[in-house]
């Protein structure tokens, strides 16, 4: 089990040195595209480095796509981590 | 110079990207590093014979089919003579393990029947596998022109579904007609467990449903490319080595060459997606994309012996039947070192060529092989490496050429190498990392590169961005010109040249 918090600070930590952005934006209620500035080119980079960096499968591309604010990337992470670390 | 398009790479597909791009009214330069153009698709030839790197045969020239439509639409169909293998023409297949013979015949009905012979406990199996292939093929635009083509690229770049293996072990049981199944995956180069089903169909369809080979082999596509861009007033700049992308206002401005600048405001890259990271300057891609593209699984490499037989009918057919001699089971790439018994293939298509003469021909003996056997030899220019490479090389080409004698006749063992291609060559010549033979792997492990960049005006393409074989690389100069210039408007165009 990955606690919230741990998910929150790793993915924090990603988003910061993956895509160079300011810590301070890094709150959950920044939205990725326009507060962050990301695209949907990104999208797919993220979903590389967040995978690689937890060790889990983003397939779901609904889900992916649902996500809006950096807070719900922390929910989806939690979520799909603990799911998948169970199954194994 | 000033060109609207700069493309860089001669191969399949930067010369499809190219043909399209002149038929749409762009005025079009093309870049090649080499002193040839033509990319994998080049002969070369050693004391009077013509030998073929990077095409053999391929599916998809068919009536009615993709390739050919796309050719007829670009022109070049007219110049080419296409020889289709004839109905016997197969891959013949021995599993080392059992020494059972399966010929894989270019034919979904041949095949069928060929299999149920050999396994008659696995009919079902047999059936369902092949309906299977036909029903997702069913739903890929390039065999069925009908649906549209933005639904399915959507899908095809992100891996997901079941793989080939779990496919092959929920309906069969026999390991040696698993092996027989997965032997596409030498045509594209990821093993049963790691590709998806769609991209597993993309290459075995087009195989299953007959295929052709050309007269004057690779270099003829070559050369018919070359005489319709050359009437399109496309340029072909070779020895030219893109460099760098110039980008001005965060946007491509055009290229640095060994040789100069070319202004362009698009810029088309063929080449192995990690190599173009280097040419773009910093602060355009974010770090994620670095990681991404730095970090993408290549597929293998392989070994091959191109030599000349004394006795050319020592095997039967040679010149439409591939001899293979594989392992049982899902490893079919049989990449593992401590093997000493390696799968291996041979091959002798000379004759095909009208102009052949019938005496001593070209063979080609092929093994898959891994960039850990040459490694450390990985040190000075080509032309002058180690004395210690050269050493591995002929020993390892002896091997093989002893193995094919041991597997198919005493003139196989009489095989005289005179050229050998290992995964330095193909590194070198087709710069591809670690000499993998197809480029990026499209596997179920991660997503393959896009057509899109952030760059505006810098574009993918290349048999990286979709799938590998001349159909795959052609069709992928197909879809980045449809990005540049309309996806769906372009593929109507093309569909209706069926
Ligand atoms: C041994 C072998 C056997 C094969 N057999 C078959 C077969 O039987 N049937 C089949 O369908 N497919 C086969 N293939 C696969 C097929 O050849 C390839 O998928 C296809 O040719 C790839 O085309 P491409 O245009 O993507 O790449 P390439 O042909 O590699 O072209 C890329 C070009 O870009 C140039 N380039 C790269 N970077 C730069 C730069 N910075 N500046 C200037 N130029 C640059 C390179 O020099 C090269 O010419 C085989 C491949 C190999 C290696």
């Amino acid at each position: 089990m990955i606690s919230d918090e741990q998910v929150r600070r790793r993915v924090t930590q990603i988003m910061a040195e993956e895509f160079e952005l300011e810590p301070e934006l890094l709150q959950p209620d920044a939205t990725l595209y326009e507060d962050l500035g990301l695209d949907s080119l990104d999208a797919v980079d993220m979903v590389v480095a967040l995978e690689k960096a937890f060790g889990m499968k983003m397939t779901d591309e609904e889900a992916v796509r649902a996500v809006r604010t950096l807070g719900d990337l922390f929910e989806l992470v939690s979520h799909l981590s603990n799911q998948q670390a169970a199954k194994e | 110079m000033k060109a609207a398009v700069v493309v860089i790479g001669s191969g399949i597909s930067g010369l499809t990207a190219a043909a399209l791009l002149a038929k749409k009214g762009r005025r079009v330069i093309i870049l090649e590093r080499n002193k040839r153009p033509g990319g994998a698709l080049k002969r070369f030839t050693r004391r009077g014979i013509p030998f073929d790197i990077g095409f053999h045969y391929s599916g998809g020239m068919g009536k009615g089919e993709i390739l050919r439509a796309l050719w007829e639409y670009i022109g070049v169909w007219p110049r080419l003579v296409i020889l289709p293998f004839p109905p016997e023409g197969n891959e013949n297949l021995r599993i080392r393990d059992s020494g059972r013979v399966v010929r894989a015949f270019f034919s979904y009905d041949r095949l069928e029947d060929e299999l149920q012979r050999v396994f008659p406990d696995e009919k079902q199996g047999i059936s369902t596998y092949l309906n299977k292939i036909r029903e997702i093929s069913n739903t890929i635009p390039f065999f069925n022109p009908d649906l549209p083509l933005t639904p399915y690229l959507h899908d095809l770049f992100s891996p997901k579904g079941m793989s080939l293996a779990q496919l092959l072990t929920s309906l069969i049981q026999d390991t040696d007609l698993h092996a027989v199944l997965s032997t596409p995956v030498f045509l594209y180069g990821v093993p049963p467990r790691e590709v998806n089903l769609t991209i597993h169909a993309s290459v075995a369809h087009p195989l299953y449903s007959g295929v052709y080979a050309i007269d004057g082999g690779g270099q003829a596509i070559v050369d018919a490319f070359l005489a319709t861009l050359a009437e399109a007033g496309v340029d072909i700049l070779t020895g030219q080595e893109v460099e760098s992308i110039i980008v001005k206002e965060n946007q491509v401005a055009g290229v640095k060459t060994s040789k100069g600048e070319i202004c362009a405001s698009h810029v088309i890259y063929t080449g192995h997606p990690t190599s173009l990271l280097d040419m773009v300057p910093d602060g355009i891609f974010r770090k994620a994309f670095y990681n991404r593209m730095r970090n993408l699984i290549n597929t293998n490499s392989m070994f091959i012996v191109f030599g000349a037989i004394d006795d050319p009918d020592t095997l039967g057919d040679l010149t439409w039947v591939n001899y293979y001699n594989i392992r049982t089971g899902l490893d079919i790439m049989d990449l593992d070192l401590r093997h000493p018994e390696k799968s291996i293939m041979i091959n002798a298509p000379g004759r095909r060529d009208s102009d052949s003469t019938g005496a001593s021909r070209g063979v080609l003996l092929i093994r898959m092989s891994a960039w850990d056997e040459v490694a450390r030899f990985d040190q000075g220019v080509q032309g002058k490496r180690s004395s210690a490479y050269r050493k591995w090389k002929a020993e390892s080409a002896d091997k093989m050429i002893e193995q094919a004698g041991r597997l198919w006749g005493d003139a196989c063992s009489r095989i005289e190498p005179l050229a050998i291609g290992t995964p330095l060559t193909f590194r070198d010549r087709l710069g591809s990392p670690m000499g993998a033979t197809y480029g990026v792997q499209h596997s179920m492990n991660q997503f393959s590169p896009g057509v899109r960049t952030r760059l505006p005006g810098l574009w993918l393409s290349g048999q990286g961005t979709l799938m590998a074989g001349i159909m795959g690389a052609s069709l992928a100069g197909m879809v980045t010109v449809g990005e540049i210039e309309g996806l769906e408007p372009l593929w109507d165009e093309v569909r209706q040249c069926r």
